[in-house]
């Protein structure tokens, strides 16, 4: 199974959509297909022995210009839309004056030869407005004709009419002109239009960002500095980065320091010291000075690519919300032109003069825009605003779901303490040991094993160790060869290391690590939790915006309440993964809607289960793939910022959706009635898409 | 009121010269990265360094 994103810059609404949507359902091979109306993009998913050439062709077929997935196209469809919309506004602020000397002298009394001088001032002005800022509406109504009806007919149609009938007033010297109605309705289309691709814009290029690694990069060959292409480059090769570049791939620091900052990547504004052996991710950018580094990864395999493609899915998903309103807005059209059909034959029996205007006025005041604007506009400023604070969608139906949350259930490990745990203090037990020597021991035997804590140690390679044993849950033991004798070593929890340990154990703390050799008791260290610099804030936060957080942790009860004092959390200790679901469970059937934040694997049915999973960077591939959310910073602060964002996009949608259907419902009746004169439809029209936009636009703030 | 006949007109090429002048603008990216020159002056110049 293989998915091609395909950019498609002619599709714009519903009907178009569902025309490339019949295009490639009948072609075998093809899985399913997600459409991103307002990023104007298709993501298909076939059968990897369909060529991407093959579905090109298929939406090509369809009446639409096909582009395989790429941002370049953007910048220049961008500036086109700009051209139109600047020169319709310099022509509309010259017809208006002349407008309004008209409305005017038609009031007051004007010679006919001035109003003819202003009607043919205002035809002149038109002239660029018809036949280039109105230019796509007439090219995407003409493809109507070979692919069916679009949201461009309508829209073409009303400026065709508009258009011709003043000119015809013009040129015979009797009858209304609409000049300002024409190029108002184009202006006002158009600046929506704007909007809505410069908001796309600011949406592709964080995710655009993401992709756009640089192309060149600085190789070391002996020595030797050489220009590489990005996707060139292996893993284990040596690259020089220079002081402001961009890291291409990730990789390991070869120089003695570094200071990257990975804004790109965690949305944190910190930069961040780096030493010998750390990890460097591709995208971060040198702040300091040129250093070298070992790459550990393609650039296709390195985080950020991973980051990317799971933004790409969530933004091409599409909310229940959007579904609805794009199956309301595909059967308007066709209403639309019956509608403004009906006015045309009512009125031409009851008045025959005034049944085209008023046919006009139901095209222009009816225009759909606002229905098929009002959710992937306030979604793509919902993703975009969460991109840069620092949390990724990657199933977008879950934004519309975090809005209801009203439980969120944490796991502790991982997620409200960091990752790497801490070594907190090293008690020695034996005369005989020296501390750096007990710290190369421990350190040697937890590098061969998996638990959280193991990372607590330093990683050395000065021991030689035999024998070596994992005992999962438990501990690590194996032989150490000092040079003089072999000695059996053990490292674990007290009941692990034996009897000795058990004596010597003061507490029944489980942070505690124990170290024996040849059965007798060497150290004890104690390992700690460190708390997510912001956990408390973000917990109080959550409970702000009345939702009940709740820990769930494997942890002894004496921990967790230690750590839920610090933290003003309610929590559950020595739970398994079963208690943590069967807690789930009770409360979702209680009537809660639950959001989990989770990192381990055996967290994943939990997350399955909740109604919202969320996880964090560090978590496994398995967990990443099936969260809903990816928390992108060290800090938890998105989290919060989840739920308010959330919420604030359904009111916005709501109040989008309804602002849409009610200027609808009030305005086509009253033009259909002939009460409304062709101007006033056309700022009615476009006002109500651009106040969609503008609402939207309101979530990035 | 007869000067509207020779003032239209005028405004007319005047106008005309304003659209050029604008597309020729978007046309060398004139409208490209608004915020950036005020933020210019946050930037160390460079080769200045020491």
């Amino acid at each position: 199974m293989t998915v091609s994103t395909i950019n498609v810059p002619d599709m714009h609404c519903s009907a178009c959509s569902s025309k490339i949507r019949a295009a490639l359902a009948n072609l075998t091979g093809v899985e399913a297909t997600y459409f991103n109306p307002s990023r104007r993009q298709v993501l298909v998913e076939h059968e990897a022995d369909i060529g991407a050439l093959e579905l090109l062709k298929r939406i090509e077929s369809a009446g639409f210009n096909p582009v395989l997935s790429g941002v370049e196209f953007h910048d220049e469809q961008q500036k086109e839309l700009l051209k139109r919309l600047g020169i319709a506004g310099l022509s509309m602020m010259q017809v208006m004056m002349a407008a309004v000397a008209l409305y005017s002298g038609a009031l007051s009394g004007m010679d006919e030869a001035y109003r003819r001088l202003l009607e043919y001032t205002s035809l002149i002005f038109c002239i660029p407005v018809i036949g280039y800022s109105a230019m796509p509406f007439f090219i995407g109504a003409l493809k109507a004709v070979r692919t069916g009806i679009n949201m461009d007919v309508p829209i073409a149609l009303a400026i065709s009419i508009a258009f011709g009938t003043s000119l015809n007033a013009t040129l015979s010297g009797t009858g209304e002109v609409y000049y300002d109605s024409v190029v108002m309705f184009t202006f006002l289309l158009l600046g929506a239009r704007y909007i809505d691709s410069r908001l796309q814009q600011r949406f592709s290029s964080t995710s655009a960002s993401l992709a756009g690694l640089p192309m060149l990069a600085t190789r070391l060959t002996a020595g030797v500095r050489e220009s590489v292409r990005v996707p060139d480059i292996s893993p284990g090769e040596h690259l020089w980065v220079g002081e402001g570049d961009q890291i291409p791939v990730d990789g390991q620091l070869q120089s003695a320091a570094a200071l990257t900052d990975e804004a790109l990547l965690s949305g944190e504004s910190d930069w961040v010291r780096k030493h010998h052996g750390d990890t460097l991710w591709a995208g971060s950018v040198n702040r300091g000075a040129g250093f070298e580094m070992t790459s550990s990864a393609a650039v296709d395999a390195s985080r950020i690519a991973d980051i990317a493609t799971l933004a790409d899915r969530a933004a091409l998903e599409r909310t229940p919300t959007a579904v609805l309103a794009d199956r309301v807005a595909a059967w308007f059209i066709p209403t639309i032109l019956l509608l403004a059909t009906a006015t045309f034959c009512v009125w031409h029996i009851i008045e025959p003069a005034r049944a085209l205007v008023a046919a006009l006025t139901v095209l222009v005041v009816s225009c759909p825009c606002a229905l098929s604007l009002a959710t992937p506009a306030a979604l793509t400023a919902a993703m975009t605003r969460l991109r840069d604070a620092g949390a990724v969608f990657t199933r977008s139906a879950a934004l519309e779901q975090l809005a209801t949350i009203d439980l969120a259930l944490i796991d502790k490990t991982g997620t409200l303490t960091v990752h790497e745990p801490k070594l907190q203090n090293t008690e020695l037990l034996d005369d005989h040991f020296a501390e750096a020597r007990v710290l190369e021991l421990a350190g040697a035997l937890q590098q061969h094993s998996a638990h959280p804590y193991a990372k607590a140690f330093p990683t050395t390679a000065a021991v030689h160790l035999s024998d070596v044993q994992v005992v999962t849950g438990s501990g690590v033991r194996g032989v150490w060869d000092d040079r003089t004798q072999q000695h059996s070593v053990r490292i674990g929890s007290a009941g692990f290391c034996g009897s000795a340990a058990a004596a010597g154990a003061a507490t029944d703390d489980d942070r505690a690590v124990y170290l024996t050799v040849d059965d007798r008791l060497v150290a004890r260290f104690l390992i700690s939790d460190e708390v997510r610099a912001d956990a408390h804030q973000a917990i109080r936060r959550l409970r702000e915006l009345n939702i009940r957080p709740i820990m769930l942790s494997g942890d002894s009860e004496q921990r967790c309440r230690e750590l839920a004092c610090v933290l003003g959390i309610d929590y559950l200790s020595r739970q398994t993964p079963e208690t943590k679901l069967d807690y789930l469970r009770a409360q979702s059937a209680a009537g809660h809607r639950t959001l989990m934040l989770g990192d381990g694997i055996n967290d994943v049915p939990v997350l399955a289960g909740a109604d919202v999973s969320a996880t964090v960077l560090e978590a496994s591939d398995l967990v990443k793939s099936k969260a809903d959310v990816l928390l992108l910073t060290r800090r938890l602060a998105p989290l919060p910022e989840l739920i308010t964002v959330a919420r604030r996009t359904m009111t916005i949608t709501r109040q989008n959706l309804f602002w849409a259907l009610a200027y609808n419902l009030t305005a086509i009746p009253i033009a259909a009635m002939g009460w409304m004169p062709p101007w006033l439809a056309a700022l009615g029209m476009a006002s109500s898409s651009t106040l969609v936009m503008f609402n939207a636009t309101r979530i990035l703030r | 009121m007869e000067m509207l006949v020779v003032l239209i007109p005028v405004s007319i090429v005047l106008i005309a010269i304003a659209g050029a002048v604008f597309l020729w603008a978007v046309n060398n990216n004139q409208f490209e990265e608004l915020d950036k020159h005020g933020l210019d002056i946050l930037e160390d110049d460079a080769g200045d360094k020491s």
